[in-house]
């Protein structure tokens, strides 16, 4: 099969060669900029006949992960476009091509060294833009200058933060900015003493700077309040657009969206910070090219490195910097007169001079990530900045320490490969009749059966259980960041380190409280539903095909939704809880308890229609002359349900009740998307999207297969019981 | 009277809780795209503008996605039905060795936590080449919800009586004809829900395609929507028309077909 199959692959590829080279790119570039980079592709292929360029956008996460697996399994997109920060973590997996190899040395000279960046000294992307850096951007039309200091910016802030209507909301805000993402707040902490990285790789939170900061925003908050209670990138930037706000914090990546909203703003650099006399410094860095290690052939190279060389000349550039407004990174560029004089460019380089450069090491992710953890608990108010900052730095230390980890065959490996091996022997030897059986069945009286499930669990082998043992293998192994392209069996250290851990069995129990309170309201209200419209409703068609709706809507467009919905200022729940019930409104989202229960309150949403079919179906079968007997005997509407209904409904209850927790326990969609992977402070996991984040963010591989199997055996272990005692009360 | 009263008050709430998110949306996908932030709870809002599904099909490919999506799910639909309709007769009405060890192995499928499949599932696809082609798609969605399905289908044929087929078996029909002649024709309901549960998968699966298909021509109608989420700067408006007409025609299916599936999906416990 294979065998055919790469023939096939070999002949197509051998036939689309005779035509034209497709060279792939793979980049994040938001709306604007994804338009100028169509036209320059045009004209490269209108230059190289021979090429044809295929340019996909990814959103930052997604191009990463997806890269990863793809260049893991050996293929991907000849180009990848993103942050410099990506460009550690691909190093070190060893997906990326050094440019050294095909590129002379003379080739860097020509960039800003920026935007040629050096890991383990080598180049592995070539930049075509410096900056990506925070400023205070202002509303011409509300505000004439920008504030010079951070007394000046809470003084302008209080002022420019009205309630024009007088019905208790603001309706302008002073600043507004993404606050809650460590990226957005980190220009201060150096502006109050201290960076947060030290010698571009180490951790250095532990620091007053970092308690004052996070103190500094709280107060913006809280005791000035100048910003809003909740504020992610979206809203930040709508209400900016609309004008509903004076300042706000944002990179020179956006202008082109003001521009085409007509905004008429100015930039600056963030206020300094007046206790310190300092100045923040936004993280400047660059977005660049590299080349994927997996080429099909020397002429592929070739071309890539032809279209890499021309996306980062000098022509090139100098379109993006005329119409998205980017500082070129090629230093001919900056000499041209389209950067010369353009205001807003000049201002920029000014802002960059107090910037300092982003680091690429790939020990960065976890700096932020636990910043990220610790600043989202102080916001809610479960931490004191001083203990938050203590934290950080250790939590730091401890995902660095795990990261990196390369474990080490120890006996426990020796003892999986003879478990494996006993097990695929034992298994064949146990079942030698069974197979002995299944083979001889194809001529058997069976045979029909055997050749109508023949190609489901063809199908069924393929794609569930083939992967199942492979993850399995991956549980015992050491694939991590830095065993990306050689792992190997390790024994059960992940087993062991994930049962020791005291987080598990918090998640474990989390994961219940979750199922149990999902679950309990799905079949309540799916039976209660179901009792009402069998009953007593008239046009029951009508209601059920209404009550349905959540259902029928996809998962990922109702989740989002739904988090729309739970937005503190904006969001129709708390307006409607203001309006009706004169409610004070709740921070939904950014209150671990509050954002568990949004989570709850999401999926109760989901799941009760699936729960109301069964029991409408359950229902129908009961015969309606139990009813009236009862009735003849005086029994109420209740007792008519406690001894009629429930008894008939339980047996088809039951088993929905159970699937229905199998997919609530690992529902993974709605705990991610309502709560934003985790937020606040990483509070709302239950265990599998906590398992999908040590593997896709944290690059535990090993050790999030070791737990999915964990989780896998619970609920074996626990659906089987219940089978059983299930089945006991049937032939009871 | 009361218990009447009650009764409508709690429908029209429920109804109301489970109407108000598509009511959400459809009041985004009519605002411009600047007024994604407003405190007025009015549905249709005074600068409404239509000009949101207007530029959807116009000027993004929607319509290529929505043929592409149109064509997988109908794959994976025909293909689940077949497979799954077929084994579930085969465990239905025959007893063999291994057949509740297979019924077994098929629940317990359900219990795997699926992210932890997607690594593997990415290393060998990309092994077998079948990266940026339906094909991929087509065996992964038609497999993944076999076990569901044929759980479901089993269950159903379980109720059907075994008399049917000693008749006709008598009468010197064929299996495969007494399964397509009498046990298909009955089983309608189950069949109906195995043919939405195939093209719900397919229709709204979002992570896998993610990975599968890279050239922006094949995206599936979810990664179409989700490009209007750029990394920095969502089009909301665009993406709230596109999410209204994605689930348009889930709606219309589950709608049309809700009376099959009272009485197809009670797990086999009850006679159909």
């Amino acid at each position: 099969m294979r065998y055919y199959l790469f023939l096939l692959i070999t002949f197509c590829s051998m036939a689309a060669q005779a035509e034209k080279m497709r060279i792939h790119v793979w980049h994040q570039m938001i709306y604007g900029h994804r338009q100028v980079l169509a036209e320059v592709l045009r004209e490269f292929e209108k230059q190289n006949p021979d090429i044809i360029v295929q340019a996909t956008y990814r959103e930052t996460e997604e191009l990463r992960s997806g890269y990863q697996s793809a260049a893991m399994g050996g293929s991907g997109p000849e180009l990848v476009y993103g942050p410099s920060d990506q460009i550690g973590p691909f190093a070190t997996m060893g997906i990326i091509r050094p440019l050294d190899e095909v590129l002379g040395a003379e080739y860097f000279k020509q960039f800003d060294p920026l935007a040629a960046p050096t890991y383990n000294g080598k180049h592995f992307a070539i930049g075509d833009g410096v900056g990506n850096h925070l400023m205070l951007i202002y509303n011409k039309k509300l505000l004439q200058s920008p504030p010079k200091n951070t007394d000046e910016l809470i003084e302008f802030g209080k002022r420019l933060t009205v309630d024009k209507n007088g019905d208790g909301r603001v309706d302008q805000w002073g600043l507004v900015f993404n606050y809650t993402e460590p990226f957005f707040f980190a220009p201060f902490i150096p502006a109050f003493g201290d960076d947060f990285i030290k010698d571009e790789i180490k951790p250095n939170l532990n620091t007053p700077a970092l308690a004052n900061t996070f103190q500094f925003i709280l107060d913006m908050r809280d005791k000035y309040k100048i910003i809003p209670k909740e504020c992610d990138y979206e809203t930040a930037n709508a209400l900016f657009k609309d004008g509903k706000s004076a300042m706000l914090i944002n990179g020179d990546w956006s202008w082109g969206d003001y521009k085409e909203a007509k905004i008429d703003f100015g930039i600056a650099r963030i206020p300094m910070v007046s206790g310190t006399g300092k100045w923040p410094a936004s993280l400047v860095g660059t977005k660049a090219y590299s080349l994927n290690v997996n080429m099909k052939s020397p002429k592929h190279l070739e071309a890539a490195v032809k279209l890499l060389t021309y996306l980062t000349s000098t022509p090139v550039q100098l379109q993006f910097a005329e119409k998205v407004g980017t500082l070129p990174s090629n230093l001919d560029a900056r000499e041209s007169d389209i950067v010369k004089n353009n205001p807003l460019l000049k201002i920029s380089a000014d802002i960059m001079e107090v910037g300092h450069p982003l680091p690429i090491v790939p020990e960065v992710r976890a700096i932020w990530d636990s910043l990220r953890i610790q600043y989202q608990k102080v916001l809610a108010g479960s931490l004191p900045p001083q203990v938050a900052a203590e934290g950080a730095q250790n939590l730091a230390e401890k995902q660095i320490a795990e990261m990196n980890e390369v474990l080490q065959p120890d006996v426990g490996a020796y003892i999986v490969k003879a478990i494996f091996a006993l097990v695929i022997l034992g298994g064949l030897w146990m079942s030698r009749g069974s197979l002995m059986g299944f083979i001889k069945g194809f001529q058997g009286p069976n045979r029909f059966a055997y050749y109508m499930m023949l190609p489901a669990f063809i199908g069924i082998f393929a794609v569930i259980v083939y992967p199942f043992f492979y993850n399995i293998a991956i549980s015992f192994s050491n694939f991590s960041l830095r065993t990306f392209q050689d792992w190997s069996i390790v024994g059960f250290t992940h087993y062991i380190n994930a049962l020791m851990d005291p987080k598990f069995y918090s998640l474990l129990l989390k994961t219940v409280i979750w199922t149990v309170v999902n679950v309990f309201f799905h079949v309540t209200l799916g039976v209660f539903l179901a009792v009402v419209i069998n009953q007593v409703m008239p046009f029951k068609g009508f209601w059920r095909a209404l009550l349905i709706i959540p259902w029928a809507v996809p998962q990922y467009i109702t989740a989002l939704t739904w988090r729309a919905m739970f937005n503190q200022e904006y969001g129709p729940i708390n307006i409607m809880l203001q309006k009706f019930l004169h409610m004070s409104p709740i921070q939904w989202l950014s209150q671990p308890t509050t954002a568990f229960a949004a989570c709850i309150i999401t999926n109760v949403w989901l799941g009760f229609p699936f729960m109301m079919i069964v029991a409408l179906g359950g229902l129908q079968s009961i015969s309606n002359s139990l009813y009236e007997a009862a009735r003849l005997d005086g029994a109420n509407a209740w007792e008519r349900f406690r001894h009629i209904t429930w008894p008939l409904l339980l047996p088809v209850m039951a088993p929905a009740a159970l699937l229905g927790s199998i997919w609530t326990f690992n529902n993974l969609n709605v705990i991610w998307l309502v709560s934003n992977s985790g937020e606040p402070g990483d509070q709302t996991h239950i265990l599998v999207s906590y398992v999908y984040k040590a593997a896709f963010n944290l690059y535990r591989y090993g050790y999030a297969a070791a737990v999915s199997v964990i989780i896998f055996l619970i609920l074996v272990i626990w659906g089987l019981g219940m089978l059983k005692s299930q089945y006991k009360k049937e032939t009871q | 009277m009361i218990k009447r009263i009650l009764a409508w008050v709690a429908i029209l709430l429920f109804a109301a809780f489970s109407l108000y998110p598509i009511i959400y949306v459809i009041s985004v996908s009519l605002r411009g795209d600047n007024a994604f932030q407003t405190q007025s709870l009015e549905i249709i809002g005074p600068n409404s503008t239509y000009r949101n599904f207007v530029d959807l099909f116009t000027k993004t490919d929607f319509l290529v996605w929505l043929k592409n999506s149109l064509i997988i799910s109908s794959v994976t639909t025909f293909a689940g039905v077949a497979l799954a309709s077929c084994s579930a007769y085969a465990l239905s009405r025959y007893r063999f060795r291994g057949r509740n060890s297979m019924l077994f192995a098929l629940l317990t499928t359900q219990m795997f936590p699926a992210t932890m499949l997607m690594l593997p599932f990415f290393i060998i696809l990309s092994q077998l080449h079948l990266i940026d082609s339906f094909w991929g798609l087509f065996i992964i969605y038609s497999s993944t919800a076999l076990p569901f399905c044929i759980w479901q289908m089993k269950a159903y044929y379980d109720t059907i009586p075994r008399e049917l087929e000693e008749a006709a078996l008598l009468d010197g029909c064929s299996r495969w004809m007494i399964f397509t002649k009498i046990i298909l024709p009955v089983s309608s309901p189950a069949l109906v829900i195995t043919a939405l549960f195939s093209f719900m998968s397919s229709w709204s699966e979002y992570v896998i395609a993610a990975v599968v298909l890279q050239d922006p021509q094949l995206y599936t109608l979810p990664l179409g929507l989700r490009s209007f989420q750029a990394s920095l700067a969502t089009q909301w408006g665009l993406y709230a028309a596109g999410a209204l007409i994605v689930s348009v025609p889930v709606l219309v299916l589950f709608i049309s077909i809700s009376r099959y599936l009272v009485s197809g999906l009670t797990m086999g416990s009850v006679k159909g």
